[in-house]
């Protein structure tokens, strides 16, 4: 046991360390506040416009299940992919290859570290932001109710993955529990009565007990699932690249090619890019079904879905310099302006048809008029471009930085609010859309793509400069 | 000019080597007229913050030799070669690989030189074969010529049957050897490799040792950065000593004469001589 609190310790200092020297400390150590006050501001706006408190916090633990689920992927690390994607950042995991660890209970350790770090910097202050609308003592029961949350999600994807180390029996048993559950779901069954949720809507022992079987089952599921010697046998496939080359001659471009191969090889292919934007549908969806609680109207869903579907540029653009940066080329005579242009290259042939595909279904979905359609479009690809733009400006080919950066986080934040607020305002109150705002709603889409144009020409020769520093 | 990547097929003598270079418009070397450098530094500097990599830095390595960088961890010798090749601005001094300037021209210096990092630059999901093409399309080569000397290279260093394999399901030694054909895929007239030999095993280490002296006697430049005193020992015509920044001494491995590399590195570095001496490496 004084074996797992030194690894622990260990795990919590380095991670400590690891923030604070990429952010510097103190704008590490004042994440929290800010997202105490952006949060806190929200659940005042929130709570001023008369959006019932029990779907705010609902919407709070569905976001925080899925931010558990997407943290849980820390579980593919496997025996090479922890020495390849943790090993160079984290000594202490790295060590399991070279002090008597259990790799299993390794990861264990790992897990936990991660559960308590994201209580106390991402949770904590969330929960305060509820002060506005909760009184203070259940401002403690929805903390933990979160953090529970938080862990559920966790050991979902956790004990997925440790099923997928299986093999094929594994995953259909992974895949076969996924759809049982959604179709409990759709059945109208009280799947929602075994969450953490409940438990915070009816404080109990039974309420309690029922969202503690979840989590348990998931972690037992891990815990005899887990291969730690799992490794795929070596992948082998045929020349891609020339193909690549040949479908966009025009380009002339490697840096592009190489990009979209190592998007679609690597785990998740193409699928994970419209994962990630289909996340965002369900959230979008979400908020316009939370806005017309609040409102009492129809929103118009074109602009509405199509400004919020302009973040799926951020979520592709992570995707897109996942696998390398310009310092991956400093071997080669590629200059980091071209790996930039590729990188936006990938973005127009990737990230734009995923945002608009979605958008397109939302909107046919929730059966958006041709004029709201059509502006809804206009903003979504303008969003998207200026959101490119931004996170170039901000913070290169490494968008990963923001998590935990707050003045990055904090400049980010602002440059989004600055142009989606206004026209998701619109959205919400301007049904049934004229002509004349509808093309003033298209001017704008067209307005903030030349702005990310603009933000991006300029951003590059400053990236240039700073990777020869 | 000369083969050397591709068939391997090289002349032996290195005063050749220096009159093939000379018609290649380096610069000359100061006071030797004979001689021309395929680089020139002088008084380099560079610092990160509080600490100083290198402290003023000036070399020659004259075109045809197989140069040698020693020195111990953080001596300054990766710094070096990220300035040499146009990676990183110097903070003073100047510099000229192959007549260009790196600092002014870093994709000039790119384009002619061939370079293999310390920490691979990993080609990610790419098969080595993908990666080739992908090497070759930057450097304008055509499909011919990367096939050709892909499957030189491959023979040569014992991968043939890993090429079709994605780079991230490679041992580290497949993918040392990636990166070295990489390097020397467009023939290059000069080389800056660092630690050629790491996790490759004897056989292949033997097999990239007798490469570099084939290609250096062809007469290109081998810019070799190491602390491994062996194969500084092995395999350079001169080598230079390289502490806190500074250049501090330089030898000629085969004109030792009964003093081994090894002594001198401790002396000039301020280890405990002793402890060399127990050790009982190198020259």
């Amino acid at each position: 046991m004084s074996a797992d609190r030194a690894v622990l310790a260990a795990m919590v200092r380095e991670e400590w360390r690891l923030h604070s020297r990429l952010f510097g400390g103190r704008r590490f150590a004042a994440f929290p506040v800010f997202v105490a006050l952006v949060g806190g501001l929200t659940a005042w706006a929130l709570g001023t416009t008369g959006a019932r408190t029990e779907t705010v916090v609902a919407g709070a633990h569905v976001l925080v299940a899925l931010f558990g689920l997407q943290t849980g992927t820390v579980g593919l690390v496997g025996r090479d992919a922890m020495r390849g994607l943790l090993g160079e950042t984290t000594l202490v995991v790295f060590s399991a290859h070279t002090l008597p660890l259990r790799q299993r209970r390794l990861l264990g350790l790992f897990l936990l570290k991660d559960v308590g770090y994201y209580a106390v910097l991402l949770l904590l202050p969330l929960a305060v932001a509820f002060a506005p609308l909760l009184p203070l003592a259940e401002l403690a029961l929805l903390w933990l109710t979160l953090v529970w949350t938080f862990g559920l999600g966790l050991c979902a994807t956790v004990a997925a993955v440790s099923l997928a180390t299986r093999g094929r029996p594994g995953k259909v048993v992974a895949a076969l529990v996924a759809c049982a559950l959604g179709a409990a779901a759709v059945a109208g069954l009280p799947v929602a009565a075994a969450t953490p949720y409940a438990l915070f809507v009816a404080p109990g022992i039974t309420s309690a007990v029922a969202a503690a079987v979840p989590p348990l089952c998931l972690l037992a599921v891990a815990a005899l699932a887990y291969d730690p010697e799992h490794e795929p046998p070596a992948r082998t496939a045929e020349n891609a690249y020339r193909a690549w080359r040949r479908r966009v001659p025009a380009w002339d471009d490697p840096v592009f090619v190489k990009t979209m191969l190592d998007v679609s090889r690597s785990a998740g292919g193409y699928w994970k890019v419209l994962l990630s934007a289909g996340i965002l549908v369900a959230v979008s969806a979400f908020l316009v079904s939370l806005a017309e609680s609040v409102v009492g109207l129809r929103v118009l869903p074109g602009v509405a879905f199509g400004s919020i579907l302009g973040l799926t540029a951020f979520t592709t653009y992570n995707w897109l310099t996942q696998f390398d940066d310009p310092t991956t080329y400093a071997t080669l005579p590629i200059d980091t302006s071209a790996v930039f242009d590729a990188k936006r290259r990938a973005f127009a042939v990737l990230g734009l048809p995923t945002g608009v595909a979605c958008y397109a279904a939302a909107a046919l979905w929730r059966g958006a008029a041709i004029l709201d359609a059509l502006a809804g479009l206009a903003l979504c690809v303008g969003l998207q471009a200026y959101l490119f733009g931004l996170t170039v400006a901000l913070a290169g080919t490494r968008p990963n930085e923001f998590l935990f950066d707050t003045v990055l986080f904090a400049g980010f934040t602002l440059g989004v609010a600055l142009p989606l607020v206004p026209v998701l305002v619109v959205g919400f109150v301007a049904a049934p859309l004229s002509a004349p705002l509808a093309a003033a709603l298209v001017v704008a889409g067209l307005a903030l793509a030349g702005v990310g144009h603009v933000l991006y020409g300029r951003a590059v020769p400053r990236w240039r400069e700073r990777y020869r520093e | 000019m000369p083969t050397a990547a591709g068939g391997g097929v090289v002349a032996p003598s290195s005063r050749r080597s220096l009159a093939v270079a000379a018609t290649r418009g380096y610069l000359p070397a100061a006071g030797d007229a004979g001689d021309v450098n395929a680089i020139a530094t002088a008084d380099l500097r560079k610092s990160y913050g509080d600490l100083t990599a290198l402290a003023g830095l000036t070399l020659d390595v004259p075109a045809g030799e197989l140069f040698g960088l020693l020195g111990p961890n953080g001596a300054g010798k990766s710094t070096t070669i990220r300035i040499l090749t146009g990676q990183l601005r110097p903070d003073a001094g100047t510099a000229s690989v192959l007549g260009v300037d790196p600092a002014a021209d870093p994709i000039g210096v790119r384009e002619r030189v061939g370079i293999l990092p310390e920490q691979e630059s990993p080609p990610s999901f790419m098969t080595p074969r993908e990666y080739f093409d992908f090497v070759g399309s930057v450097r304008d080569l055509d499909a011919a010529t990367v096939n050709e000397r892909v499957e030189t290279w491959a023979d040569r260093l014992a991968y043939g049957a890993k090429l079709d394999t994605m780079h991230t399901d490679l041992s580290r030694g497949q993918q040392q050897k990636v990166m070295i054909t990489a390097a020397f895929l467009h023939d290059p007239d000069l080389v800056f490799i660092d630690e050629p030999l790491a996790n490759l095993d004897p056989i292949v280490q033997e097999a990239v040792k007798r490469f570099l002296r084939e290609y250096r006697d062809a007469g290109n430049t081998v810019f070799l950065s190491t602390h491994d005193i062996d194969v500084a020992a092995d395999l350079c015509d001169r080598v230079e000593i390289v502490h806190e920044g500074e250049l501090v001494a330089t030898r000629r491995p085969a004109a030792l004469d009964g003093d081994r590399l090894l002594d001198v590195f401790l002396r000039e570095v301020g280890a405990d001589a002793s402890v060399g001496a127990d050790a009982g490496a190198g020259r």
